[in-house]
């Protein structure tokens, strides 16, 4: 098992490297060209640009915290996208030519450099991964499970309704009833809140324009479906005491779902 | 590798609109492998614990709603943000997107085949960013100078960067509840960690889990 697991995962850390060291070089060339990435990443690479060692340190410290979750949970984190990749393909780089603009900045270099830290990096995390006894998993599961259950709720929402709060009036409103609907309807409310923001800072930047209101439209059918999907029109009615109407049922039948 | 083309030397290509997609590709089909591999021998989930717990929670039964409207949304706000700012997301558009978001789609719909299969998770995974690619490098042409709205990223990101930070002290918090000994290798883990300045949910696992080897949870 071990041996399919490191197969697959250089083939995995080769696409994932090169798409990741390309996208990366690309973003000191954005906007005129469309990179990939994150803001955090551009500036935590300006930040220790042009030292290897720097480099090498900064995605080591991550290292450590992506082992431990993988061994724990089996998830890598963000941070190997993020932060180990393109800081090693950066230092990997360094190493031979100190000069940012010929080894950081070009995508076809970082791109190479990216898909050798991944082949090598991505097989080592999973295999000694799957490794570990299963004794100590259920230790991590046991403690980690819970930890993240409160995160996705209710910790990320109370984070993300204060942060569309803060934001104006009309984030606040938007970010208020989508994210309780969203709760009601999908389940937790980030999604919604998400939504709000991206509704309520879009016509706060640029009016009610052809852009936003093709996002609202967009963002009621979201919600229509998955309420219709999730069976909510049904659990809502019922809890309100009244009856299923036939065609309803019908309705929900021809898509597969039987209401009880 | 094998799917590495880098004999192509023609300075164009590393900057075009086209290369733009095949970077993407790249990304999403290693990504969705990862969550293949999740899959079938939980290791290798491209995210972070949090995002991956709600895929978990699916797998577990417990419907797989969560992730894939969680998901789903984070996927459709960063590619309409990705070519408003120049930079599109990888941890919302790819990693929790076509990594968590997509696949608890699927499978909450009983369709587990791309995930079962390496190699046709592999192409879901390219074809899904070939479509988001695409669909990134026309809005770009045909919304870029035209708004300037960036679409409260910025509130989003310092909100999801807030949400990080949590995850630290809720270990400890559980792993205390969990048992006596495993709550005092958290504490002493996540303490030893902040001392030499890295992020205390790294020591506070690793803390429990090497109490938890000597006094396991029963």
């Amino acid at each position: 098992m071990t041996i399919v697991i490191i197969l697959k995962s250089i083939i995995i850390g080769a696409l994932v490297g090169f798409g990741v060291g390309a996208g990366a070089a690309r973003m000191f060339h954005a906007p005129t060209v469309q990179a990939m990435g994150a803001f955090r990443t551009l500036g935590e690479l300006n930040a220790c640009q042009g030292d290897p060692i720097s480099h090498f340190s900064f995605g080591l410290g991550f290292l450590f915290n992506s082992w431990a979750t993988v061994i724990g949970a089996g998830a890598l984190t963000q941070d190997v996208e993020h932060r180990i990749i393109p800081n090693w393909a950066t230092a990997l780089l360094l190493t031979k030519n100190r000069n940012v603009k010929e080894t950081l900045h070009d995508p076809k270099k970082m791109a190479v450099a990216g898909a050798i830290v991944g082949v090598i990096l991505i097989p080592l995390l999973n295999s000694t991964a799957a490794a570990v006894p299963q004794s100590l998993q259920n230790v991590a599961t046991k403690v980690l499970v819970p930890a993240a259950n409160w995160l996705i709720n209710p910790v990320m929402p109370i984070i993300f309704w204060l942060a569309a709060l803060d934001a104006g009036k009309r984030t606040g409103i938007w970010g208020t009833i989508l994210g309780g609907l969203a709760h009601l309807i999908m389940g937790n409310a980030v999604p919604g809140i998400v939504l709000g923001i991206l509704i309520g800072k879009g016509v706060d930047d640029s009016g009610w324009n052809k852009i936003t209101k093709t996002l609202v439209t967009t963002v009621i059918l979201l919600f229509v479906l998955s309420g219709f999907f999730r069976g909510f029109d049904v659990a809502l009615l019922k809890s309100m005491n009244i009856g299923i109407p036939q065609w309803l049922i019908n309705l929900h039948k021809f898509f597969g779902m039987v209401v009880k | 590798m094998e799917d590495i083309k880098i004999e192509d030397k023609k300075l164009g290509f590393w900057y075009s609109e086209w290369g733009f997609i095949v970077f993407v590709m790249a990304l999403a089909s290693g990504i969705f492998g990862g969550t293949h591999l999740y899959y079938t021998y939980h290791v290798g989930a491209f995210n972070d614990l949090a995002v991956v717990a709600l895929l978990e929670a699916g797998l577990k039964g417990g419907g797989f709603g969560a992730a894939a409207a969680f998901g789903g949304a984070f996927l459709f706000a960063r590619v309409i943000e990705g070519p408003l700012v120049g930079i599109l997301d990888i941890g919302g558009s790819l990693q929790t997107g076509v990594g968590i978001g997509i696949p608890a789609l699927m499978l909450g719909a009983g369709f587990t085949a791309p995930l079962e299969s390496f190699p046709l998770a592999l192409l879901t995974g390219a074809i899904l960013g070939a479509i988001i690619g695409a669909v990134i490098i026309s809005i770009r042409k045909f919304t870029v100078d035209k708004i300037d709205s960036t679409f409260g990223a910025d509130i989003m990101m310092g909100a999801g960067n807030a949400a990080g930070r949590y995850l630290g002290p809720l270990i400890v918090i559980s792993a205390v509840m969990a048992s006596i000994p495993v709550g005092l290798g958290a504490i002493i883990g996540a303490a030893v960690f902040y001392a030499y300045k890295k992020p205390i949910a790294g020591g506070a696992i690793l803390g429990a889990m090497l109490m938890g080897v000597f006094f396991p949870i029963q």
